[in-house]
């Protein structure tokens, strides 16, 4: 059993991998962190580079946790990534952050948080950012 | 040398109207050059339609702009991205993206701005010398000249073209079928029109040149090509040093030389180029296995050669009427449209033409330098919007632009077979440029070749005993024959090594 | 799919590119393409015929396209008898179709922008595009059709005055 992060280079996003890192240490589980980024795009700024990749993964070697990168890329949804990764890895719990979204850019983009917790079916635990 | 003519050409491009134009015409040519996907013929393509409201030579300079910018937009995503915008800038990819990932990114970018700038230069100022002779000798070209040379023009850029050399003949002789089509100007018979009274005026050069480049181009993306998503690059915005431009001075100059040489050979262009100024660098260098590593000199040369190339290829086109490559073909057909026919006449008879875009080729140039560093950060946002979405702007941009040029829904239907077309001979290993290059001098090529006959009153021999007409029938055997006699020779060699084996 | 192993020297490069190239179609699809090239050339020469060829000292209408299509036929002939040197062609793939898709939906603009004007057709256009061939979501698909559709109404309708047909 593994326990998966959906993880954007975002505070939100470090404060799930943080979260992310806690469980998985007292669960004594690995983590997969999924960093997909949109199928079609050249350059996408919630893809993260290898150096930033390769800190993350040794602050969890610290705490005895070893991490895996998937970067599968995503279509429409990247709910579908979560979950294909999800029964890929039989994922324990897969960790989200949350953040506000104005209600333009809900209309325009919805919500993928709301959708992770309603469609994917593992247990989530949703991450709020640091005030 | 007539000098007033000169300055006369800079109070052209001194005007408001025209400055801007050649803005928009680099910005474009940039942001084009940064997009994967459309190179810089599909967007001087698609652009055509613009150009027909504005004068000749505002047309021109932005079309020039587009170009040029476009070398230089290839660069940014070569070095930042390791992916070669351009096909110029795919040696650039070696160093550059190993000067990026030292934290090198700014310097990289730097000195291929100022390569850039001092080889197009360089470019201009002999284009500026050189050309005026070279249209004072073509003066007296007559038909068989212009006949021999079109054909010469053809044959060289389906050579030298990155494709099959078979195949771009092929491509060549259906451009050349395409330009049949419509009334005879001789005889007045309508010839393959297929009794339609749209294609008796024969096919226009606008939806060839945006179906085949443009349209071809985005269907043949539509197949899922994309490779992997990038994280943003992170930019260092630090310039060159004094070492480091000290250090890669060399090797500036000796593109600026390989680029205008080469830019001038019809075929030549930026591509060959950029990659011989970079084998050149590689090869004269005491530490050749500096290069892939991060060498400056690596960049410096390829990016100084590819924009001294985009330049120099313009003489051939203004003195002589015969585009040097693709791109230029379709500038050539802007031309041709606005009822103005390059060749050795154009100097004399269009000075202001002539020396507005000669000219303002300075202007764009140090526009390219002034813009390049600064602008980076904003190219790199640019490149977060996704092929996806991009994709179907460029379409309507294309289709409606092709009913603007002449108010006829036919021509959107011409642009779309050509769109096939174009589509289907990349997925058959033909390259579209040649067959647009013969295209466009399809009707120039047999309206020379009839009067030559007439002329020489059936006798094809005169092609040959006609002194200029017969150096060019002996260059146009070398190049013909050139390609089979190495072929030959290596396959002797290969012989005799094996020979020697057993 | 894990972190790619990145290519640091020239020739890894170029392996790698060489490696995503798409799959070749081999030799065959070479000498079919060449072989309809071959029979275009020879009703080429055909017509040419018919449209008067004349003489060298006074060429016809059909002279110089005779020329061509022999050209054609010697050249495309020598193509498909070397065929099997080529393998430059790709092969047609899965995604093929969605070329037939997108071109569809050009032709379906052409076909009716006459009479209803480029707004329904090009949104229509838009759309399919965004959606079906680039793998949008359905809202960032229909939000960026009638964007696009305004924006173009904007400029070409009201800004440049093109006489492109519309329909409001």
């Amino acid at each position: 059993m593994t326990v998966l992060v959906s993880y954007v280079p975002t505070p939100v996003g470090d404060a799930a991998f943080d979260a992310g890192l806690d469980e998985a240490a007292r669960r004594g589980e690995n983590v997969v962190v999924v960093n997909s980024p949109h199928g079609g795009a050249t350059v996408d700024a919630d893809l993260v580079d290898e150096a930033h990749a390769q800190r993350l993964s040794e602050r969890a070697e610290q705490r005895g946790v070893t991490v895996e990168w998937r970067r599968d890329a995503h279509g429409d949804d990247v709910v579908d990534v979560v979950q294909r990764v999800a029964d890929d890895v039989d994922a324990s719990l897969v960790v989200i952050g949350l953040r506000r979204r104005s209600p333009v850019g809900k209309l325009l983009l919805g919500s993928v948080a709301q959708r992770i917790l309603l469609h994917v079916d593992r247990p989530v635990l949703a991450v709020k950012a640091p005030a | 040398m007539d000098y007033s003519s000169v300055i006369q050409g800079f109070s052209v491009v001194l005007q408001p109207e025209n400055l801007l134009y050649c803005f928009i015409g680099v910005l474009v040519g940039m942001l084009v050059g940064v997009l994967p996907g459309l190179g810089p013929a599909a967007t001087v393509a698609i652009l055509l339609p613009i150009t027909l409201n504005v004068e000749p030579v505002t047309a021109i300079i932005m079309l020039a702009g587009i170009f040029y910018g476009a070398q230089y937009g290839g660069t940014i995503t070569s070095v930042l991205l390791r992916l070669p915008g351009e096909a110029s800038s795919v040696v650039t990819v070696f160093d550059g993206y190993a000067m990026a990932r030292d934290g090198r990114a700014g310097s990289a970018l730097g000195i291929a701005a100022i390569g850039s700038f001092v080889g197009g230069t360089v470019s201009i100022v002999a284009l500026t010398f050189f050309a005026p002779f070279v249209a004072r000798f073509a003066l007296d070209f007559g038909p068989p000249e212009y006949a021999v040379l079109a054909l010469l023009g053809i044959l060289l850029v389906a050579s030298v073209g990155s494709g099959s050399r078979l195949k771009a003949l092929v491509a060549a002789g259906l451009g050349l079928l395409l330009a049949t089509v419509g009334r005879d100007g001789f005889t007045g018979a309508e010839r393959f029109t297929f009794d339609s009274l749209a294609l008796t005026d024969g096919i226009d050069f606008v939806p060839i040149a945006m179906g085949l480049f443009g349209l071809g181009e985005i269907l043949y993306n539509l197949e899922d090509r994309s490779g992997r998503a990038t994280a943003p690059p992170k930019m260092v915005r630090a310039l060159p040093s004094k070492d480091e431009v000290k250090q890669s001075s060399g090797a500036i100059g000796r593109g600026s030389v390989i680029g205008f040489l080469l830019g001038i050979l019809p075929g030549g262009g930026a591509v060959l180029s950029s990659m011989a100024a970079y084998a050149y660098e590689k090869k004269r260098s005491k530490h050749p296995e500096r290069f892939g590593q991060g060498a400056i000199e690596g960049v410096a040369a390829p990016e100084t050669a590819n924009n001294a190339a985009a330049t120099s290829s313009f003489i051939p086109l203004l003195t002589l009427g015969i585009p040097a490559n693709a791109t230029i073909a379709v500038i050539f057909g802007a031309l041709l449209i606005q009822g103005v026919t390059p060749g050795p006449q154009l100097i004399t008879e269009h000075p202001d033409l002539f020396w507005g875009v000669v000219n303002s080729m300075y202007v764009g140039n140090i526009l390219l330098l002034i813009m390049s560093i600064p602008l980076i950060g904003i190219f790199v946002r640019i490149l977060r919007v996704r092929g996806t979405i991009l994709a179907p702007i460029t379409v309507l941009i294309t289709l409606i632009g092709a009913y603007t040029v002449a108010n006829s829904v036919f021509d959107i239907m011409l642009v779309c077979v050509f769109g096939a077309l174009g589509y289907l001979m990349k997925k058959f290993g033909f390259e579209p440029g040649p067959l647009v290059l013969a295209f466009v001098l399809g009707s120039l090529l047999e309206s020379a070749l009839r009067r030559s006959l007439i002329l020489f009153d059936g006798d094809p021999s005169g092609f040959v005993t006609r002194p200029i007409s017969g150096v060019l029938v002996l260059a146009l055997v070398i190049v013909v024959a050139a390609p089979a006699l190495r072929a030959l020779m290596t396959r002797r060699q290969n012989r005799a090594k094996n020979e020697e084996l057993v | 799919m894990s972190a790619s192993h990145e290519a640091r020297t020239p020739e890894e490069l170029a392996e790698q590119w060489e490696a995503e190239k798409p799959p070749a179609a081999g030799p065959l699809s070479t000498a079919a393409a060449a072989a309809v090239v071959v029979l275009l050339g020879a009703a080429v020469m055909v017509a040419s015929f018919r449209l008067g060829v004349g003489s060298v000292q006074q060429p016809g209408a059909g002279l110089w396209p005779l020329m061509i299509g022999a050209f054609l036929v010697v050249s495309s002939t020598v193509l498909v008898l070397t065929a099997r040197r080529f393998d430059d062609a790709e092969r047609f793939v899965s995604s093929s179709w969605l070329v037939l898709v997108g071109l569809g939906t050009m032709v379906l603009f052409a076909l009716v922008v006459g009479t209803i004007g480029f707004e329904i057709p090009g949104a229509v256009l838009a759309f399919v595009w965004l959606r079906f061939l680039g793998k949008e979501s359905w809202r960032l698909s229909t939000i960026g059709a009638v964007a696009m559709v305004v924006a173009f109404y904007l400029i070409f309708v009201l800004a440049l005055q093109t006489p492109i047909p519309h329909l409001f």
